[in-house]
């Protein structure tokens, strides 16, 4: 056991780990963040994906150990008390949620492709969500609720005021 | 009244689920709540004498459960074919044979490893037209047929001799896993004199009846509450979990958790049916269908699970949307010792256009004709009677869907065109 602290969704945090523990447990047993999902363990479907230091990872590939010190942002940290996330409101508006499993991590993999990339292409999009598995919805509505993000966030992220 | 209808509402769901607010069954957690891990058998056909003796000794281990501490140790939706926990042998690879009961989950996977399976394998059948054979290894006490839908209009023969084409094909499909993305979880507590099984299901009123008649309670004794489901698509109609942690529940008295991991997930629940569909279908010169016979067999594993359902649609799905006057089919569910198949997008419909559009693509390649124009001669109009009799009175907008897609096919540009990303 080791005692570990790190910034997630901006706060300061602390939790005691030990060795055989993964980011992805981390979040969801000791820190209670339950929004990051595991749907395969083995980084291939991308539910459980987190941004760590402005990167997406997948947290079932990350020893609890490699985030201390971290900033980590998980789908809690998305949405303010009042108000979604220009992003997570184009999901809801596009009708690109369905089970909702994959959604938290794709969610986060668009909020880092569209910070890297403002005003991408249907295929950078593709691209960009390509670690993130969806069994739904074919894809095609969630490229439509992140091209639609990329529009409210280039224009100051508030189109529906 | 219809407020909603033509609008884009925003799904009730939603926001929970863009907020990781929403609670799948992996999600809820209770105080001094325990962990359940299913022991599965790694053989596909063997008689098996259990020991759990080792395991029951480790620290941390509660209990382990087994075929004897079910009351009725059985269930399945239309036979009753499935045991909770098998007791004398198991009938393919995945076949749950213990739940072992820990205070961790990491105990309950060290237990798992220190029980002591005997198998003692038995001849297996892995094809379903062998297990068809009379001298095939028997996967239940009967023989491994166990449903034969039959459709009969016109006469087969007759028209068949008088064809112009005729194309005789045999057309196997695969199996195939719904892969939802959130693997089977759950957990059950008891309230009161009830308990409360929290599980990702598509038919809660059955899983509480499945449960009630393992268990041997009474209906209102069992609580099923379904939170939220991460895909399903008829891979959540049987139970896998769900009696094993009301069981848990019940035996100890505190709240028992299970989660499975993507293999386990893979093992535990049903595929769809693989078929084997031989097809003979026939046209008149002027490329009008004039006979179809088809023998289609799908396997269903171990059990039975909606393999009737599926096969007799399979069986009424044979001629796709197409007029044929003279038409035999003949559809069979068979057991082998593959992993179980049920339920699945499309519940039979889904295999049978692998042959029927393949049979009139061939027969439009041996009359000379273009392929849309012979599916456009033949395909159902309103008006049309079905091979089962059903008159197609109200719309059947497929000649403008064929039309439609012809134009984008020929069009060959981009999305504005109708191009499929």
């Amino acid at each position: 056991m080791k005692e570990i602290s790190l910034r997630v969704n901006g706060e300061e945090r602390s939790a005691e780990i030990h060795e055989e523990m993964r980011l992805l447990d981390l979040l969801r047993d000791a820190l209670h963040l339950t929004g990051t999902k595991e749907g395969c363990g083995e980084g291939e479907c991308g539910a459980c994906t987190v941004i760590m230091e402005g990167k997406t990872v997948n947290s079932c590939m990350v020893m609890a150990f490699q985030a201390e010190g971290k900033e980590i942002i998980t789908i809690e940290g998305m949405a303010t008390k009042d108000k979604l996330h220009p992003i997570q409101r184009a999901f809801l508006e596009k009708g690109a949620v369905q089970c909702g499993f994959c959604i938290p991590g794709m969610v986060l993999s668009a909020k880092v492709l569209l910070d890297e990339n403002p005003i991408p292409t249907r295929d950078e999009i593709r691209e960009g969500i390509s670690g993130n598995l969806c069994r739904c919805t074919g894809y095609n509505k969630i490229v439509d609720a992140i091209e639609t993000a990329a529009g409210y966030l280039n224009t100051g992220g508030d189109s529906n005021a | 009244m219809l407020k909603q209808v033509g609008k884009a509402e925003i799904r009730v769901d939603g926001p929970a689920k863009v907020t990781g607010r929403a609670s799948y069954p992996q999600d809820l957690y209770m105080a001094g709540m325990l962990y359940g891990k299913t022991l599965r058998s790694s053989k596909p056909h063997a008689e098996i004498t259990i020991d759990t003796t080792e395991a029951e000794g480790l620290k941390g281990v509660i209990k382990i459960l087994t075929f004897k501490d079910v009351p009725h140790n059985h269930y399945g939706v239309l036979f009753k074919d499935h045991e909770v926990f098998c007791s004398k042998k198991v009938r393919s690879i995945g076949d749950p044979i213990a739940f072992v009961i820990a205070t961790s989950e990491k105990i309950a996977h060290m237990a798992i490893e220190k029980i002591k399976i005997d198998y003692r394998e038995l001849p297996g059948v892995f094809d379903a037209i062998e297990a068809m054979q009379s001298d095939a290894p028997k996967i239940h006490d009967k023989g491994n047929l166990i449903y034969h839908y039959k459709l009969r209009r016109g006469n087969v023969e007759s028209a068949f001799d008088r064809a112009a084409a005729v194309a005789e094909n045999t057309y196997r499909t695969s199996m195939v896993d719904h892969a939802f993305l959130q693997p089977e979880a759950g957990l059950a507590y008891l309230e009161g004199s009830q308990v409360v099984v929290c599980v990702a299901t598509q038919y809660p009123h059955f899983d509480r009846q499945e449960i009630s008649e393992a268990l041997a309670l009474p209906l209102d004794r069992i609580k099923v509450i379904n939170p939220a489901v991460g895909g399903a698509f008829g891979g959540r109609e049987d139970i896998t979990l769900q009696i094993h942690l009301a069981l848990a529940a019940i035996l100890i008295g505190r709240p028992v958790k299970a989660v499975y991991s993507r293999e386990e997930s893979f093992a535990a629940h049903s595929k769809r049916h693989p078929m084997v569909m031989t097809y003979k279908t026939a046209a008149d010169a002027e490329g009008k269908l004039i006979a179809m016979e088809a023998s289609i067999v799908g396997d269903t594993g171990a059990y039975a699970s909606w393999a009737i359902n599926v096969i007799r649609k399979a069986g009424v799905h044979a001629t796709g949307p197409y007029v044929i006057p003279n038409v035999k089919v003949d559809s069979y569910v068979v057991y082998t010792n593959n992993p179980f198949a049920g339920a699945m997008r499309g519940f039979g419909a889904t295999q049978v256009p692998i042959a029927h559009e393949q049979q009139m693509d061939i027969l439009a390649e041996k009359l000379r004709l273009d392929p849309i124009e012979f599916r456009l001669k033949n395909c159902f109009k309103p008006g049309d009677r079905t091979a089962t009799g059903q008159l197609l009175h109200h719309s059947v907008p497929l000649v403008e869907c064929i039309d439609k897609v012809s134009e984008w096919m020929n069009q060959n540009t981009g999305a504005d065109g109708g191009a499929i990303e």
